[in-house]
C-alpha cells in the first residue's frame, strides 16, 4: 500500500479489478478492434506487411461467402436450439417433483454436457460412420434403409447429423437451468388451481409457464448466442462439409483467417457476423435485465 | 405429468442420452475383428484391453497429457487469483464505473473466439509467445474469468462485512484482511472455482489447436491431429482415449454439481 495515505474504499476496489480489466484488454478487447480492423485491409497471416483496401474485402464476402453461411448458421443455431430445448424441457418436467433417484438421474443425464466437445464430436463421428456406424446398423436391421447411408458425406444429412450432435450435448444444461426454475414455482398455485378443477395442461399453461418465462427467455437465448458462434462440433464433424453444406460463421471465418491466410476476407465475415450478434446480446441483455 | 407419462419421457430420452454413452463404452472395450463389421455386434464376443494398451503406446498421446495438465493446472490457478480479486471487488466496493466493468467482463464471452483469433495469433506471433504454454494459459483463463467472477462473488456476498471490518479495526490491511480472513473462509468457493477453470482449460479447443503447435498441444486438437490425420481407422483407440480424456472431467463435476448448477444459474439470470 502507498505509505503514509490510505487509498480511499473505491479506488482500493477499483485496483483490486486491475490484472482482470488487463486480461480483457490483451485478449478480448484489442484483439476484438484488432481483428475488425483488418477488414478493411489486404493482409496474409503468412506475409509482413498490408495495405488499405476500402471495402473491397466486405465486396467480395458478400458476393461470394456471406449469403450460404448466414442461411448455414441460422439453421444451426436456430434446429440446435430449438430440439435441445423441447428435449430439455420434456426432461426437466419429468424429473420435477419426486421421482425415486432423481438426483442421480439429473447428474447422469449431465454427461454428455460436461465431457470435451471434441469428445461429442468423435461419439458422433463414430455413430454416423458410413461403413461400420451404430446408426446404419439399427436402421439396417430395423428395414427402415435398405443399405448404409453416409450422413456426414451428404449435403442434405450432414447439417441434421451436426444439429443431433450438438442437441445431444446442450440439452442438459438447458434441463438443469428450467429444473430450477420449476422449483421456485410455488406448490401452492398448483393446489389452488387444481382445486379449481384446472387439469394438468392448463395448470403447465397459465400456472407453470408464466412463473419460467423469464429463465425460459434467457435459456433459448444463451443457447441462440452460443449456437451463433459455435465451432467444436461442427468443424470435428464435417470440418463445414461437405460442398460447405455445414460451414457456419466460425468455420468460415476460421477457414478463410488459417487455412486460406486471407486476413481481410476473415476481417470482414467477422464483422458482418459480430453485428448480427451484437443484436442478440443485446436483446438477450434486455430479457435478463428484467 | 402422471407418473406413467414422467417415466416414458425419461426413458425415451434416456435412450438418446445414454445410446451413445454406452457405444462410446462398448467400442472402446471391443477387440477389432467385432468392431469392423457391419450391421455392427450391439455387444462385444469377449471384453479386451487392448485399445487402452495401444494409448500408452504411443508417445505422442504422452505429450498431448501431460501438456494438458500442465496447461489445465496453471489456468486454474491463475483464475481462481484474478478472480478472487476481482470478485472480491465487485462484491464489497462502490466505485463509478464498477456496473459498466460487470456487465463488459460478462459481454466479453459473447465475443466470436474465431474472431479474436485472428489478432490474436498475430500479437502471439509477434511477441514469440507462439506455441508456448503461456499463450493457452492467458486465453483460457481470460475466457474463464466471467463465470468465475460471478461466482466467486456469490461467495462473497455471503461473508458478512463485520468479519473483514474487524480485521481491519485490528490493523490488519485491506490486503490482508482479503488474504487471511476472506480467502480462508471461501476455501470452498475457490476450490469449486479452480476446478471449474481447469475443466474449461482441460476442454477447450480452438484456442489450443490455433495457437500450440505439435509440442505444445493438449488433448483435443491432439486427439484430432492423431486419429483423423495418421491412424483415421483407429476408432475403438480413439474411443478409449475419449474414455481417457473425459474421466478427469467427470470425477471434478460430480465433487463440482452442487457449487457450479448454482453459478451457472445466477451466472446467467443475473447477466
Amino acid at each position: 500500500m502507498i505509505r503514509g495515505r490510505a487509498l480511499s474504499n473505491g479506488t482500493f476496489g477499483f485496483l483490486l479489478t486491475l490484472p482482470a480489466v488487463v486480461l480483457f484488454s490483451a485478449i478480448v478487447f484489442y484483439p476484438l478492434i484488432g481483428s475488425l480492423s483488418t477488414s478493411l485491409f489486404k493482409q496474409s497471416l503468412v506475409l509482413p506487411g498490408r495495405s488499405f483496401a476500402g471495402l473491397d474485402n466486405f465486396g467480395y464476402v458478400l458476393a461470394h461467402q456471406f449469403w450460404p453461411v448466414l442461411r448455414n448458421t441460422v439453421v444451426f443455431a436456430g434446429a440446435g436450439t430449438v430440439a435441445p430445448f423441447l428435449i430439455g424441457f420434456a426432461l426437466a418436467l419429468a424429473l420435477n417433483n419426486r421421482v425415486k433417484g432423481r438426483a442421480v438421474l439429473r447428474g447422469a443425464f449431465l454427461f454428455p454436457w460436461v465431457i470435451p466437445g471434441v469428445v461429442v464430436s468423435f461419439t458422433w463421428l463414430w455413430i454416423f460412420n458410413a461403413n461400420y456406424g451404430l446408426l446404419n446398423g439399427v436402421l439396417v436391421r430395423l428395414g427402415l434403409i435398405a443399405s448404409p447411408v453416409s450422413w456426414l458425406g451428404e449435403p442434405g444429412t450432414a447439417m441434421l447429423a451436426v444439429i443431433v450432435a450438438k442437441t445431444w450435448a446442450s440439452f442438459p444444461w438447458i434441463m438443469v437451468m428450467l429444473l430450477a426454475g420449476l422449483q421456485t414455482v410455488p406448490a401452492v398455485l398448483h393446489e389452488a388451481a387444481q382445486m379449481d378443477g384446472a387439469g394438468t395442461i392448463r395448470r403447465f399453461w397459465h400456472v407453470t409457464l408464466p412463473h419460467l418465462r423469464g429463465i425460459v427467455g434467457v435459456v433459448i437465448l444463451l443457447e441462440l448466442i452460443w449456437n451463433f458462434q459455435h465451432f467444436d462440433t461442427i468443424y470435428v464433424l464435417t470440418g463445414g462439409g461437405p460442398a460447405g453444406a455445414t460451414t457456419t460463421f466460425a468455420v468460415a471465418v476460421y477457414e478463410t483467417a488459417f487455412k486460406g491466410f486471407d486476413l481481410g476476407q476473415a476481417g470482414a465475415l467477422g464483422a458482418l457476423w459480430m453485428v448480427l450478434l451484437s443484436v442478440m446480446v443485446v436483446v438477450y441483455v434486455r430479457v435478463a435485465e428484467r | 405429468m402422471t407418473v406413467i407419462t414422467k417415466r416414458i419421457t425419461i426413458a425415451v430420452i434416456g435412450v438418446f442420452a445414454f445410446g451413445p454413452v454406452y457405444w462410446l463404452l462398448v467400442t472402446a472395450l471391443t477387440p477389432n475383428e467385432d468392431v469392423f463389421r457391419f450391421p455392427p455386434r450391439l455387444w462385444p464376443s469377449r471384453v479386451t484391453w487392448e485399445h487402452f494398451a495401444n494409448l500408452a503406446d504411443n508417445p505422442a498421446l504422452a505429450r498431448y497429457l501431460t501438456n494438458s495438465v500442465i496447461v489445465a493446472s496453471l489456468t486454474a490457478v491463475l483464475t481462481v487469483m484474478v478472480s478472487a480479486y476481482t470478485a472480491y471487488s465487485f462484491s464489497k466496493f462502490r466505485y463509478r464505473g464498477r456496473r459498466s466493468l460487470m456487465y463488459l467482463i460478462l459481454a466479453s464471452q459473447m465475443f466470436p473466439q474465431a474472431l479474436l483469433l485472428i489478432t490474436l495469433y498475430l500479437i502471439f506471433s509477434a511477441s514469440g509467445l507462439l506455441n508456448t504454454y503461456l499463450a493457452l494459459i492467458l486465453s483460457f483463463t481470460t475466457f474463464t474469468l466471467p463465470l468465475c467472477v460471478w461466482m466467486l462473488k456469490g461467495f462473497f456476498d455471503t461473508v458478512p462485512d463485520e468479519l473483514l471490518e474487524a480485521a481491519k479495526v485490528d490493523g490488519a490491511g485491506q490486503l490482508s484482511a482479503i488474504h487471511r480472513i476472506l480467502l480462508p473462509v471461501s476455501l470452498p468457493g475457490l476450490i469449486a472455482t479452480g476446478l471449474f477453470a481447469f475443466i474449461r482449460g482441460w476442454n477447450d479447443f480452438i484456442f489450443a489447436l490455433t495457437l500450440a503447435g505439435p509440442e505444445k498441444q493438449t488433448l483435443p486438437p491432439g486427439l484430432v491431429n492423431t486419429y483423423l490425420g495418421e491412424f483415421q481407422a483407429a476408432w475403438p483407440d480413439l474411443m478409449a482415449a475419449s474414455l481417457v480424456v473425459s474421466l478427469p472431467v467427470v470425477i471434478g463435476f460430480v465433487i463440482l454439481q452442487r457449487y457450479l448448477v448454482a453459478g451457472l444459474v445466477s451466472g446467467a439470470v443475473k447477466g
